[in-house]
């Protein structure tokens, strides 16, 4: 068993402010549009809480951002431009999380200080982190401030539009969360991935 | 032919068409001189001459269509309204003391009369009548409706005197807007103003003195009650998160008379002109106002309605036909049931909620010939269908029109998002189960 450290601090408090900035979000997303049904706090108070959190985790993007944008590590998110060792991967990850994992397969993908995501984990970062929140950090800057933006709000088809992308970005993130929050607990432990986004260090199998 | 009566009496009146009749006239006009008052007597000496006549109550023409027409002039009132300065013939330029009264005269009705009487007062008051030309109520009467008012209906041309119309007791407008007055006249405006604060709007200072429009019409009352209440942004704004577009999509009163039946007001405009465009032709639903739906007529439904701006907007014409919503209450009377702020609406919860009274009536509206809105009736469904998204992209409140196929979505992504990492741990733990148990069984065989 070797400890190599794959979360640099900078990675690992942004993780867990996005973590508990996202839950919030999600939080107060519910109980803004769902009043009558869910009634933890005034209508107010939940777009209040929601925009300040939003912000923060607007500013906490770009933590990430830099990071990765000034330093190495910027490497475990570089694409495997194979396309077809890509695709190979991809289905033997798929594979062992489908089949493999019940019958004690080990892992197939190795983790190392530069390649620390297996190929999904890859590919869900990019999207979630170049694509989804971007999205819902620009329609959630427009729906703070419908009067300011109200030139982009109706450049993209009015409030209801910007409204229902934002919202249907929020539902795939609700998805998102509570698989990502079970994908972590699939280490050698349930709690080592847990661990090692507080530590930074994960224990690998030799060889 | 219209006659002339006296006292119920009818009579030609031939003094004017001899010599004879000028010497009785003046006899007749030295008693009737007599009898006006000091203020009458301020009046011309023609003026009077005219008073002769119709200072003497009970004088009237029988019109040919039955209607009888009062030629009564009360001499004091006359002489006490601004027009006394500009005498009789400052108006009537037409009678001719040698042909007055006419043999014939060409009065038909009295509201042909008034019409064309109405003229008259471009003379004198060019603005206001160009202002009043402008008006809904001038729109009504070109389209020929019969008591749509004409200048003579608000200021009596004998009696007016300054001011008139700026006084709850004598304002005008309530002489056809009467229940509507009754509900101003209860509300914060006019308990203010009945208070004596002339600072509290009358009717003209929302509507227009001349050029009436309807409050509604355009961006609504929002500019109407901006133009005295010029903090409301300001102090809204310290409250209410996106007050601005609180203001451009919920009319004043939809809050501030908070007893009121709400209803979502779905305006079809032109993007280009940036005004409400008439009732499209050939489509059936904007054959006749159905006003609030019913199970019989349900209204637009969502999809008809998206085909409806699809095809609107492919016929090559300039600008976009696109709809603008606003939460509106549903009468003119609720409209000037206005209450104190204290009393308005405050609480989010009332429209930002599933099942919100406020969006559970949905009216199309076009412009009528008139200026005046026309309003179909549209389901309330098109306010959280999946179709009307695009259709009606402006108008969304966060909670209270939400899109159903959303929820669906958010309930299936939460379902799942529970069901996978359960079912993949059930089966991590039956598969374990059964992987320990194997070799022990092996063994047992």
């Amino acid at each position: 068993m070797v400890r190599i450290y794959v979360h640099p601090l900078p990675v690992r408090i942004w993780h867990w402010i996005n973590a508990a900035a996202c839950v919030m979000l999600v939080l107060t997303g519910v109980q803004i549009r769902y009043v009558g049904l869910i009634n933890l706090v005034s209508f107010r108070i939940a777009v209040a809480a929601h925009n300040w959190i939003g912000f923060v985790l607007i500013a906490n993007f770009f933590v990430w951002f830099f990071f990765y944008l000034f330093s190495d590590k910027i490497k475990v998110y570089h694409p495997e431009l194979n396309a077809v060792k890509h695709f190979h991967a991809t289905v033997r990850q798929l594979i062992y999380y489908g089949y493999g994992i019940f019958k004690g397969d080990p892992n197939p993908h190795h983790v190392s200080v530069y390649r620390k995501f297996n190929p999904l984990q890859s590919m869900t970062y990019q999207v979630v982190m170049l694509l989804l929140l971007p999205i819902q950090f620009v329609t959630g800057i427009l729906l703070w401030d419908l009067t300011r933006f109200s030139g982009m709000v109706a450049f993209f088809g009015g409030v209801r539009v910007v409204d229902t992308v934002h919202v249907l970005i929020f539902i795939c993130f609700v998805f998102y969360i509570l698989v990502h929050a079970y994908l972590g607990t699939l280490g050698r432990t349930p709690l080592d991935y847990f661990k090692a986004m507080f530590t930074g260090y994960e224990d690998i199998e030799e060889g | 032919m219209a006659k002339l009566t006296l006292g119920g009496r009818t009579e030609r009146r031939p003094f004017a068409t001899s010599a004879n009749g000028w010497a009785i006239a003046a006899i007749v006009l030295a008693l009737a001189g007599m009898a006006v008052s000091a203020s009458a007597g301020s009046l011309s000496e023609a003026d009077q001459q005219c008073l002769g006549c119709h200072g003497s109550p009970g004088i009237e023409k029988h019109l040919a269509n039955g209607e009888t027409l009062s030629l009564h002039i009360p001499g004091n009132t006359f002489a006490q309204s601004v027009h006394g300065v500009i005498g009789c013939t400052g108006c009537h330029t037409d009678i001719n003391l040698a042909s007055h009264p006419p043999v014939k005269n060409p009065v038909s009705t009295k509201r042909k009369f008034s019409v064309a009487m109405v003229q008259v007062c471009r003379n004198c008051h060019s603005e206001q009548f160009g202002q009043w030309e402008q008006s809904v109520h001038a729109a009504l009467v070109n389209e020929g409706n019969s008591v749509a008012p004409l200048c003579t209906s608000c200021h009596s041309p004998h009696a007016v005197i300054k001011g008139a119309a700026e006084d709850m007791d004598t304002v005008p407008c309530k002489t056809c807007h009467g229940d509507i007055f009754t509900s101003y006249a209860a509300s914060v405006h006019g308990v203010l103003r009945s208070g004596g604060l002339t600072a509290a709007p009358l009717c003209f200072n929302c509507h227009g003195a001349h050029d009436v429009s309807v409050a509604s019409a355009g961006v609504g009352r929002r500019d109407v009650c901006l133009g005295c209440h010029t903090e409301a942004l300001a102090s809204h704004s310290t409250w209410l998160p996106n007050a601005q577009s609180h203001f451009n999509a919920v009319s004043c009163p939809a809050c501030h008379t908070p007893q009121a039946q709400r209803v979502v007001d779905l305006i079809l405009y032109n993007s280009a002109t940036q005004k409400e465009i008439p009732g499209p032709a050939g489509i059936p639903e904007f054959e006749s106002p159905t006003g609030s739906p019913t199970a019989a007529r349900p209204g637009l439904d969502p999809t008809t309605l998206m085909t409806l701006l699809r095809t609107l907007n492919s016929q090559g014409v300039e600008g976009k036909t696109s709809i603008r919503g606003r939460l509106e209450v549903r009468t003119g009377l609720e409209d000037h049931e206005l209450t104190v702020a204290s009393k308005a609406i405050s609480d989010c919860n009332t429209c930002h909620r599933e099942g919100a009274a406020a969006f559970q009536s949905v009216e199309i509206s076009v412009a009528g010939p008139t200026g005046m809105p026309i309003r179909y009736g549209a389901s309330k469904e098109v306010l959280s269908s999946a179709f009307s998204i695009e259709s009606i992209g402006g108008f969304y409140a966060i909670g209270g029109t939400r899109i159903t196929f959303l929820d669906v979505l958010f309930v299936l992504a939460l379902l799942g998002g529970i069901a996978l990492p359960l079912g993949h741990l059930t089966l991590r733990w039956v598969f374990k189960r059964y992987l320990n148990r194997k070799p022990h069984q092996q063994r047992k065989r």
